[in-house]
């Protein structure tokens, strides 16, 4: 019996110096599943894929692939878009991806269909025999995509694949990891486009100082145990404010319903039955335009979570080395 | 397998590096300079060199003279004695632009002749001339008092004083071999120099464009400097080759013979002490340029590194042509940052001992492992390092 193809992100601590970068991070990417990896700028999302990559290593925890550690040979077969884009300024697109095509084992005519088809497919097929640095920097970024696929990787660890495209690359690059989802490979990509995270991702986590803070289906994420139901009645705003606080655990969401628009009510550990119980309210009170659920948007998830923080999540040392020499110059000024 | 990945970098590094319009170019012209200046410079040669024979001419009257003029000469000078009539000598001084210039014209009396000369008398003609006319006037004069002038001119012959030096200097100072040197250790510091900053400014450029991200996640940093070392030693090797060949031509052009040097093998020993002091020089030039992120960075590492390779360059150009056998060279030359430019020079000198180049390779050969420890424990801590300059106390300790 063959096992679920699973990429696991295994108890990862890493520090630099007194800095907690990662905190236990734990979580796991399934075959044939696209997991978004969602964090401020210095959460550790870099941290965590460098350390996958190997490019960096951990204090402690482990990176499984298929139950075994995901060693050198294991990371041949991973497709890797770093977050700072790589590639050789002057070295021609088709030459560079044949180079890398190679260092991942192809053999130079399996790597030369790879490059044509990839580039082909990411609109920069009439660019291989041009230099990168000519390239803009929207399709640097195909190149460096191309650069992740071309050798037909088991898995997918892109950091910030989407940063600087347009909305056509973007159709293409989403296209492109569905695709390779589909055909089974766990894709993991990073992303500050959250509208983009929620429509392409099986799973998400959102990570805060180095720690996983909320981890699954965006649905489930969704999920709350303090509901929320939008309002838009025709009634008094005084008679509905009633009709809410008639109801236990029902409040009114303080900004909305102002100037006699919809509003919005929460309900706190509501009965099972308290919509209904709110509708019926509402319905005995007046015309009902519109009753519906209030879903949060992963943005609202997400500045939930982060929010919820006090101090700002700071896990790159060179970030934060940056931030104290500004403010040392700020106090000189 | 793993093998084929530090061929593939290599590869890389050699077909990005060679064939840049750059390259050839500056390839090209520096075969030209050698090799133009090789031409250029046996022309000025030949014409310092191929001084016209010098040719005096006598008259009739004169013509006892003729004799005394070519021994007074002596075997070493190229002159050429002829009997000319007084018209023919003088038509043949007015004329400087004839093949065979006259430089002068003896007339009158053997024992005291007139010298006539186109526009100034040339001092060693003159010489010649005067030499001459004294040894007729002497074995004339011999002759009368009932001698024999052929044994007073033995006798005279013989009649030089023997030099015997108590500190001879050592068979005078060997030109050709200096200048043979001159070059090869200049061309090996350009070469040296050359691989070790483009070395440096791979490793570099991995580091700034983060291209050595995606290269690590695939293979070892080793690997990655194994294979950029030997794609800049071959593409090094090439141009050490390619130049010193060029350099071969360029003597055979000069026409330089009979010199105490073997250029075959000096040219050999160039290639080995190439090979050895770009593996000592290059491993430290690599790891230690991944010290730093930036391009602009880079001297504050190979700023040292050049005055390591500078440093034993002088100290051979000065030390060893004037003593290449004195103990302080002798032991200098093991030295493995000091063998691969004193090496040859002693060589081109003949002043090595049997065992000496042997010990010296083997020295140098034990000390790469080493710096290749050295450069690749650098080089991984270094090379994922982004920012400032790390120190090298940190790479080393970590």
């Amino acid at each position: 019996m063959r096992r679920v193809s699973v990429l696991e992100i295994d108890h990862l601590n890493k520090s630099y110096g007194a800095l907690r970068a990662l905190e236990d991070l734990t979580f796991d990417v399934r075959a044939g599943e696209i997991f978004g990896f969602v964090g401020s700028n210095g959460a550790g999302k870099t941290t965590a894929m460098r350390i996958m990559l190997g490019v960096l290593a951990a204090d402690s925890g482990e990176v499984r692939w298929n139950g075994a550690a995901l060693d050198l040979e294991a990371r041949r077969r991973v497709g890797y878009m770093p977050e700072e884009r790589g590639l050789y300024p002057k070295m021609k697109v088709g030459e560079q991806l044949m180079f890398l095509a190679g260092l991942h084992g192809m053999t130079p005519s399996d790597a030369r269909a790879a490059v044509d088809r990839w580039t082909d497919r990411l609109g920069v097929g009439a660019r291989r025999g041009d230099n990168v640095e000519k390239l803009s920097l929207g399709n640097q970024q195909r190149v460096q995509l191309a650069a992740a696929l071309v050798h037909d990787p088991d898995v997918l660890v892109l950091d910030e694949p989407f940063s600087g495209l347009d909305p056509v690359a973007v159709d293409v690059m989403s296209a492109v990891l569905r695709e390779r989802a589909d055909a089974g490979v766990p894709v993991i990509f990073s992303s500050h486009q959250l509208d983009l995270v929620e429509r392409l991702c099986d799973r998400v986590g959102i990570v805060r100082s180095g720690r996983m803070e909320a981890l699954g289906t965006i649905d489930e994420l969704r999920s709350t145990d303090r509901p929320r139901y939008l309002l838009d009645l025709r009634a008094a705003p005084s008679e509905v404010d009633a009709l809410v606080a008639s109801l236990p655990g029902a409040a009114v969401v303080p900004a909305s319903g102002r100037h006699g628009g919809p509003v919005v009510v929460e309900l706190t550990d509501a009965a099972p039955d308290a919509a209904q119980a709110l509708l019926a309210g509402a319905v005995r009170l007046g015309h009902v335009q519109e009753f519906s659920p209030v879903r949060p948007t992963l943005a609202d998830l997400f500045r939930g979570v982060v929010s919820s923080a006090d101090a700002p999540a700071q896990a790159d040392p060179s970030a934060d080395e940056g931030r104290r020499r500004r403010g040392r110059r700020e106090v000189a000024a | 397998m793993r093998g084929n990945v530090v061929w593939m970098v290599a590869r890389r590094e050699i077909i990005t590096r060679m064939l840049t319009k750059a390259n050839i170019i500056s390839m090209v012209v520096m075969l030209v300079v050698i090799l133009a200046g090789a031409g250029v410079g046996r022309y000025f040669l030949e014409r310092e060199q191929g001084p016209e024979a010098t040719r005096i001419a006598v008259d009739q009257a004169a013509a006892a003279l003729g004799e005394p003029i070519a021994a007074a000469a002596g075997p070493d000078v190229d002159l050429e004695v002829v009997t000319m009539t007084d018209d023919e000598a003088r038509a043949a001084l007015a004329d400087t632009d004839a093949e065979e210039q006259l430089d002068a014209f003896v007339v009158g009396d053997p024992a005291s002749p007139r010298v006539v000369v186109a526009e100034q008398a040339d001092a060693q003609v003159l010489d010649t001339v005067t030499a001459a006319v004294r040894a007729y006037v002497v074995a004339d004069q011999i002759g009368e008092l009932g001698g024999d002038p052929a044994a007073f001119e033995q006798a005279m012959a013989a009649a030089v004083p023997q030099v015997e030096a108590l500190d001879p200097p050592d068979a005078g100072f060997d030109g050709a071999a200096f200048g043979i040197a001159t070059v090869m250790i200049s061309l090996l510091l350009f070469a040296l120099i050359g691989s070790g900053s483009m070395i440096a400014m791979g490793v570099v450029e991995e580091k700034t464009s983060r291209v050595v991200e995606i290269l690590l996640s695939t293979i070892k940093p080793t690997q990655l400097l194994a294979g950029k070392i030997v794609g800049i030693g071959i593409y090094g090797l090439f141009q050490v080759v390619v130049l010193g060949a060029a350099l071969v031509v360029a003597t055979r052009i000069l026409g330089v013979d009979g010199i105490s040097v073997d250029i075959g093998s000096a040219m050999i020993w160039l290639v080995v002490w190439f090979l050895l002091g770009y593996l000592l020089f290059a491993l430290l030039f690599g790891g230690f340029a991944a010290l730093v992120s930036r391009q602009e960075d880079i001297g504050s590492v190979t700023t040292p590194l050049m005055f390591l390779l500078f440093v034993p360059f002088y100290v051979t150009m000065f030390l060893v042509p004037n003593d290449p056998d004195s103990t302080l060279v002798r032991v200098l030359s093991q030295v493995p940052f000091f063998a691969p430019f004193m090496m040859p020079v002693r060589d081109a000198f003949g002043a090595l001992d049997g065992w000496e180049m042997p010990l010296a390779i083997a020295i140098a050969a034990v000390t790469i492992p080493v710096l290749i420890w050295l450069a690749a424990r650098v080089y991984q801590r270094g090379v994922l390092h982004t920012g400032g300059r790390m120190k090298l106390t940190e790479a080393l300790r970590g």
